[in-house]
């Protein structure tokens, strides 16, 4: 039984290394334009396909598709970026629900590509068993979670030192008074918008070396990323990382004490529980939401 | 709370001059009448029905949305919720199914009680945790199968029964219930919006924080209209449930319950009364008749489309479309 947990411990982390580069995606965009994109789930889910398409055409490795997978990303970005920008009146509740329609078509674009069929790499050297000590893993999911790791110091130091990083969190902290400092907050939105694709499109990929995908999932991966940025409270990187453990442990375990059917329970009683009883989220936050 | 003198700068209800409400009243009875006098096809007046079931949803989601101020994209809960209570209220406890379907409604705003505590969340907090909501139920009814057959389904429960002789369950009673219950839930609705109720909503719409000083119970208020607008779903969920004769949880808490409301009631112009039941039909006879046709899997990315053009290019809605066409006010205010 103590083996078991382990393991559901083990796995839950790893896989919460690829919820944590999902949700700093959404986070980032919602940090520059105060807008939930729900459609960022089926970012993620679109680059996974990339992925797909790529290792079953060219015998690739699935990583190869990165290049693909930031190209198809950042452009669908563009343009949903460009329309959330177009929108002048009930900003909020309309992009809201732009952002909403935009995942419908791209979960039904992709159900028309690609099939409702269940997907995952055969590449048998990302399958491969690793194991440490009593627990054990595939490859594809270390390396996933390696990168994960890679991405968010990366990202960690870019809103850090970069001056798009500070515009963007100049933008997030007061928008007028960056744009009299000389930033340009449309400008500064698209590039965190864009940001946000590129985590995707890792995210992705990596989603796709690790686990399963079909085209309903997308909303799922939305729902999930919400989840760890209301776990996470407002702006932190480690917090967002850790929100992510968090629901990747407790979707684990559930399945493995309880059944793999309550693993969304699991969750989504979580984030209620944390929205409710820490308004502020779990790692403490500075701005109270509402 | 009722405000005793109305702030001039809070727009006043659209009032309109009585003959023209009058007309405009009869004018939806011959539209509604129209398909039972032609003689319409079973096929068709399945279709209708369908269509007003969603027109009701739409309806309860544009009044939270309008009079509440929130969006919400789980009123798929209230929509199963209310099926299975009538179904098993009528089934097991023997209660009549007209009985059971005002049961149903109670039963959906008794669900939407365990929501309160999402009032104090605000835009995309507050939509997304009424989704989180929406999942709960539909993993806890597939989960609760002594209660609801959990996936295999539920379909030993009583259909609609006959009335003065007008069989119910027949396809043309079936149309004339569903007509008179959404004609019944837009006076509702018409009601509360010219009532102080709804000039106070109108009120928070522009400033809660203001409308709290003068002694307004805003919280209070927009939970009424959230276990009002659940109400109302559950009672329209529990009437499909009696006209189709079949649940299982993947269909009564289907994300589309949650998605299709909010299209037909952003189409038609959410801030209207009208707007969710006629946006309702046309969006539910398009998708059936013209997108399946066109794409059979998948046929919702047209949909996706329509609700993307829409808000970009008429957040008000067709409804709203027109006014300005017709030199109303710029943007039909609540």
């Amino acid at each position: 039984m103590t083996d078991l947990i382990l393991q559901a411990l083990f796995s839950g982390v790893l896989i919460g290394g690829v919820y944590a580069l999902v949700a700093l995606g959404l986070a980032l965009s919602f940090g520059a334009m105060r807008i939930i994109n729900l459609a960022h789930g089926e970012l993620v889910l679109l680059a996974a396909y990339c992925a797909y398409l790529v290792e079953t055409r060219t015998g690739l490795d699935p990583y190869a598709a990165i290049p693909l997978a930031l190209l198809v990303v950042a452009g669908v970005s563009a343009v949903l970026f460009l329309m959330i920008d177009r929108i002048r009146q009930d900003r909020e509740l309309n992009s809201l629900i732009l952002t909403y329609a935009v995942g419908i078509i791209l979960t039904n674009a992709i159900l028309l590509a690609f099939a409702s069929d269940v997907r995952s790499t055969a590449s048998p050297t990302l399958q491969d068993a690793v194991t440490l000590g009593s627990v054990y893993a595939m490859t594809g999911e270390i390396i996933a979670f390696g990168l994960s790791l890679v991405l968010m110091v990366a990202l960690w130091w870019w809103l850090k030192r970069s001056w798009y990083g500070r515009a963007v969190r100049a933008v997030s902290s007061n928008r007028a008074a960056a744009t009299l400092m000389g930033i340009s907050p449309g400008r500064t939105e698209l590039v965190a918008f864009l940001v946000a694709g590129a985590l995707a499109s890792f995210a992705g990929v990596a989603l796709y070396t690790m686990s399963v995908i079909q085209p309903a999932l997308g909303h799922a991966l939305t729902v999930k990323a919400f989840v760890i940025t209301v776990l996470a409270g407002v702006g932190s990187i480690p917090g967002v990382f850790l929100g992510a453990l968090l629901l990747g442990v407790t979707e684990a375990l559930t399945v493995t004490l309880a059944s793999s059917a309550l693993q969304d329970l699991a969750g989504m009683v979580l984030f209620l529980v944390v929205l409710f009883l820490l308004p502020n989220g779990l790692f403490g936050a500075r701005a109270r939401r509402g | 709370m009722a405000p005793a003198h109305r702030d001039p700068r809070i727009p006043a209800p659209a009032s309109g001059k009585p003959w023209r409400n009058a007309a405009l009243v009869g004018a939806c009875l011959v539209l509604a009448a129209l398909p039972v006098l032609l003689g319409a096809s079973n096929y068709l007046l399945g279709l209708l029905i369908s269509a007003l079931i969603l027109s009701g949803i739409a309806l309860a989601w544009a009044l939270l949305g309008n009079l509440g101020g929130m969006v919400s994209f789980g009123h798929a809960a209230f929509f199963g919720v209310g099926a299975y209570a009538s179904a098993l209220i009528s089934a097991r406890l023997g209660v009549p199914v007209l009985l059971a379907i005002p049961l149903a409604g109670l039963c959906a705003a008794l669900s939407a009680l365990a929501m309160l505590p999402t009032l104090r969340l605000s835009g995309p907090y507050f939509a997304l945790a009424i989704l989180a909501y929406a999942q709960i139920f539909r993993i806890l009814a597939t989960e609760a199968t002594g209660l609801t057959g959990g996936g295999a389904g539920l379909q030993r429960f009583p259909g609609l029964p006959t009335i003065l002789g007008l069989d119910l369950g027949s396809r043309t009673g079936s149309y004339g219930l569903l007509v008179a219950m959404v004609a019944l839930s837009a006076l509702a609705y018409e009601a509360i919006r010219r009532s102080h109720v709804g000039t106070a909503l109108r009120a928070i719409a522009h400033s809660e924080d203001a409308t709290r000083v003068v002694g307004v119970n805003s919280v209070l208020l927009k939970a009424w209209m959230l276990l009002l607008s659940a109400f109302m779903t559950g009672v329209f969920g529990a009437l499909n449930a009696h006209i189709i004769g079949f649940l299982e949880p993947a269909y009564a808490f289907s994300g589309l319950w949650s998605v299709m409301p909010i299209i037909a009631a952003i189409f038609g112009g959410y801030r209207t009364v009208l707007g969710p039941i006629g946006g309702a039909i046309v969006i539910y006879l398009f998708d059936q008749l013209v997108a399946k046709d066109l794409i059979a899997v998948g046929h919702q990315i047209l949909l996706g489309l329509v609700l993307v053009v829409m808000v970009l290019i008429a957040p008000n809605g067709l409804l709203g479309l027109l006014k300005r066409r017709a030199g109303g006010r710029p943007h039909a205010d609540a």
